[in-house]
């Protein structure tokens, strides 16, 4: 089997760590060896952070750069400091609320490498469902209309609902499903 | 068997209970800070007796992981690497004293370094402890290393280190597991004053034992085949091979598999220490060159003598400082490979792409205090009190008061007292009366506060110390401190109070406030400042508490403001320069300063802070 690499970035507080457990969860159900690295200590006071995941028969935790099939970002700015670790016909998945994304600069380099993206305002969709610290759900959402095995809708939203914490869970499976609408409109149109 | 998602330190954690762990002890730090509750976790859910504290620094750590061995017991010890020289004085002799039961160091590397004040490499405080090092490259390795260590303590009776890299630490892995049994070794002391209590005279002797022991663990680890071993085909010549070990082994063969590269043979070495020199003979032999990576230091480099031979940090092939991430191993193993000749790898790094990132002049993110930290108010308050003070500080979140200009210094853990005491007697020296201001944490401050601040006072020195008590470990996850009387397990034990032991080191003024009210705060600063200016004054202790908002998320603000930014605000970018609370920020878009109210705590201290009275709560 191939590797399977992915990023994921933001800032400490996002929950970045949390969105790796549901991927790294999902994987898992589909057997798959599951690797990944994850950002501890000082950074998390709102520094920049960033977490990896790696399916298959690797040892490192670490995704080299030009490797990753698939970044996710909570925030704009990290997900372009981390758009080395894409490779040539990977996944941009960022959230962000400005017309104008991806930059001109960017958006030339994405089409040069076959680089697709995707910019979601996953925070004013959890804003909206009143849980402005949920982003990371929406973007998890609007991911799996895209996501492939085992990265699929249904596994994801299954693991979202068993791992969330009680009093969340409700508003952790509002966020992820309106965000997954979302896309599957974007797809739709 | 159950099959479940492990933490690099979850995986330790469940292999030291596979190995028949029944005393663990530890000081939190990044990245070593979750070994211990992952073994309380696996405790709990197999219902062992294992028996778990989190000790008040490293060195005490150890000395009580010790006495347990000497017991009998399988006993372990955990911290990061910077912890491990609070605890060099017990692991240097304990070395030669030597064990009865299994004493295991775990002491996790930092290479970047990510949360730590040095890169140091514990693989060199093994070599100069002279007691074995362990390396595991994945969490799977560093659990079964776990036992491999705890096995050989034993049978050696000599302590062993186990060092993961943050990379192993927080890595996560998806690890297959059975069930947990207890051990069942009683304690027995049996009294050997020459070997528990030796004198130099039997040091020596010791010393002599010890090396012995080394001897015979560098044999047992050129047949360690399951951790140690070469990917060499017999009869065959190369010319270049990598040895390599820990983490980078990891990345260097994720590399070569994936690019299919049989013509580049590995040697792997888990055990650097002692040296498994008889594995790696062969090796050497039938390369013409080789290159070593290791992490974080210069150590297997050394062991191998052959300098024609031997690429990496000494002949500057191998960065000397940072991680080994996989694209500098990359970089690293591809300038090796044309210097010898041989076919680069592919891939190389992309850097056009780099120079992308580096053109879009991205913000720099550095780490703040939280939005409502109690430490805000305090360094605000003690930098508009005291302008021109020299800041000592110390290890913890608190150090992110430099953002406020409310830290100056920050050397070790307990520095932010030492620092001042010596500041203090350096300026009066000449005469001068310069003003200090010492903070310091309230874990930081049980963990080596209390010695500095002891010598202090006793020699006279003049300064404030403020404790910043948020009643809680904060930086390293929300650790119970001494002061709460909660145990690592959650069960109760005796609280302690800082108040008495200020006073216990004979400080005679001690205040205690919620910094939250700044002008309470201010009050009490001014009249610190004049009684360390009393000719019988002394030391001013002012101890800041109020509980973290992430420990104590519910109730660290029960009275709850809203506040808003009026038409007086001047745009002067005082309270963003100054006070730096996230949820303080200038708005692009309504071209005014503003409040994120999803940042925003509502601590409500923010309105204490603007000059001109523009930041009001809400009608």
């Amino acid at each position: 089997m191939n590797t399977l690499n992915m990023v994921l970035c933001g800032l400490g507080g996002q929950g970045i760590l949390f969105m790796t457990k549901v991927l790294s969860q999902a994987a898992l159900r589909k057997n798959y060896d599951v690797l990944g690295a994850e950002t501890h200590g000082m950074a998390q006071r709102g520094g920049s952070v960033v977490s990896h995941l790696r399916l298959g028969d690797v040892q490192g935790s670490l995704v080299q750069t030009g490797a990753a099939q698939t970044v996710l970002a909570l925030e704009e700015n990290e997900g372009y400091r981390n758009l080395p670790f894409l490779a040539p016909g990977g996944s941009l998945f960022v959230n962000t609320a400005s017309p104008s994304f991806p930059r001109e600069e960017v958006k030339a380099f994405l089409l040069r490498h076959n680089i697709y993206w995707h910019g979601v305002a996953a925070s004013a969709i959890a804003l909206s469902l009143g849980a402005p610290l949920s982003s990371n759900l929406a973007l998890l959402g609007y991911f799996s209309a895209f996501g492939e095995d085992p990265f699929n809708h249904d596994d994801l939203r299954a693991v979202v609902q068993e791992t969330s914490p009680d009093r969340f869970r409700e508003k952790n499976l509002n966020v992820f499903d309106a965000a997954f609408e979302k896309a599957m409109e974007e797809k739709g149109n | 068997m159950k099959q479940e998602i492990f933490l690099g330190n979850g995986a330790i954690a469940l292999g030291l209970l596979e190995a028949g762990c029944q005393v663990l002890t530890s000081y939190p730090g990044t990245p070593s800070s979750e070994i211990l509750p992952e073994v309380i976790r696996l405790v709990k859910s197999a219902n062992l007796n294992t028996y778990v504290e989190w000790s008040t620094n490293e060195k005490v750590a150890l000395d009580n992981a010790f006495a347990a061995s000497v017991a009998g017991k399988r006993a372990v010890c955990c911290m990061k690497q910077v912890g491990l020289n609070v605890a060099a004085d017990s692991l240097m002799s304990a070395a030669y004293i030597g064990t009865k039961g299994a004493l295991v160091i775990i002491s996790c590397d930092d290479p970047g370094p990510h949360s730590s004040q040095t890169e140091q490499d514990t693989r060199f405080m093994a070599r100069l402890a002279k007691v074995p090092v362990l390396d595991p490259s994945t969490p799977e390795e560093a659990r079964r290393l776990a036992r491999v260590a705890m096995d050989l303590s034993e049978e050696f009776r000599i302590p062993v280190i186990l060092r993961p890299a943050i990379r192993v630490c927080h890595a996560r892995q998806s690890i297959l597991y059975g069930d947990l049994e207890e051990n069942k070794t009683k304690s027995a002391f049996e009294k050997d004053p020459m070997r528990w209590a030796a004198t130099p005279r039997f040091r020596l002797m010791l010393h002599g034992e010890l090396n012995g022991k080394l001897r015979e663990i560098a044999k047992r680890f050129e047949a360690l085949s399951e951790f140690n071993f070469h990917t060499l085909e017999p009869g065959k010549r190369y010319p270049l091979g990598i040895v390599a070990g820990g983490v980078p082994f990891a990345v260097v063969r994720d590399i070569l598999q994936a690019q299919d590269r049989k013509d580049i043979p590995v040697l792997k070495i888990a055990t650097p220490f002692p040296f498994p020199e008889g594995l790696v003979a062969p090796f050497m032999d039938a390369c013409d060159r080789v290159l070593v990576i290791e992490e974080t230091d210069t150590l297997m480099e050394y062991f191998l003598r052959d300098k024609e031979k031997v690429l990496g940090r000494l002949s500057g092939h191998v960065p000397s400082e940072g991680e080994l991430v996989p694209q500098v191993v990359h970089r690293t193993m591809n300038r090796a490979l044309e210097e010898s000749h041989v076919e680069p790898l592919q891939g190389a790094e992309d850097p056009e792409v780099m120079d992308l990132v580096k053109s879009l002049d991205l913000p720099v993110r550095r780490p703040t205090l939280c939005p409502g930290c109690p430490h805000r108010a305090s360094f605000f308050a003690i930098r508009k009190n005291k302008p021109k003070a020299i800041f000592t500080s110390d290890i913890g979140c608190y150090t992110l008061g430099l953002n406020l200009g409310a830290v100056d210094t920050c050397l070790d853990m307990g520095a932010a007292i030492t620092m001042a005491s010596g500041f203090y007697h350096a300026f009066s020296q000449d005469g001068v009366d310069q003003p200090i201001v010492a903070t310091i944490g309230d874990s930081t401050f049980f963990h080596s506060g209390t010695a500095g601040l002891l010598n202090a006072v006793y020699n006279d020195a003049r300064f404030i110390l403020v404790i910043l008590d948020n009643l809680t470990t904060a930086m390293t996850g929300m650790q119970p401190t001494p002061a709460l009387g909660i145990r690592a397990d959650g069960s109760r034990g005796k609280a302690v109070s800082l108040e008495r032991i200020v006073a216990g080191c004979g400080v005679d003024f001690i205040e205690v406030l919620d910094p939250y009210d700044l002008k309470k705060m201010n009050e009490v600063l001014k009249k610190a400042s004049a009684y360390i200016h009393e000719p019988e004054g002394g030391i001013a202790v002012v101890i800041a508490r109020h509980p973290c908002l992430i420990a104590y998320r519910d109730d660290a603000v029960p009275d709850r403001k809203t506040v808003v930014i009026t038409d007086e605000c001047a745009e002067c970018n005082f309270c963003i320069e100054r006070f730096e609370c996230p949820a303080i920020y200038h708005d692009q878009e309504l071209g005014r300063t503003n409040i994120n109210n999803q940042l925003c705590t509502g601590c409500g201290v923010c309105l204490s802070v603007c000059p001109k009275g523009a930041i009001v709560e809400a009608a």
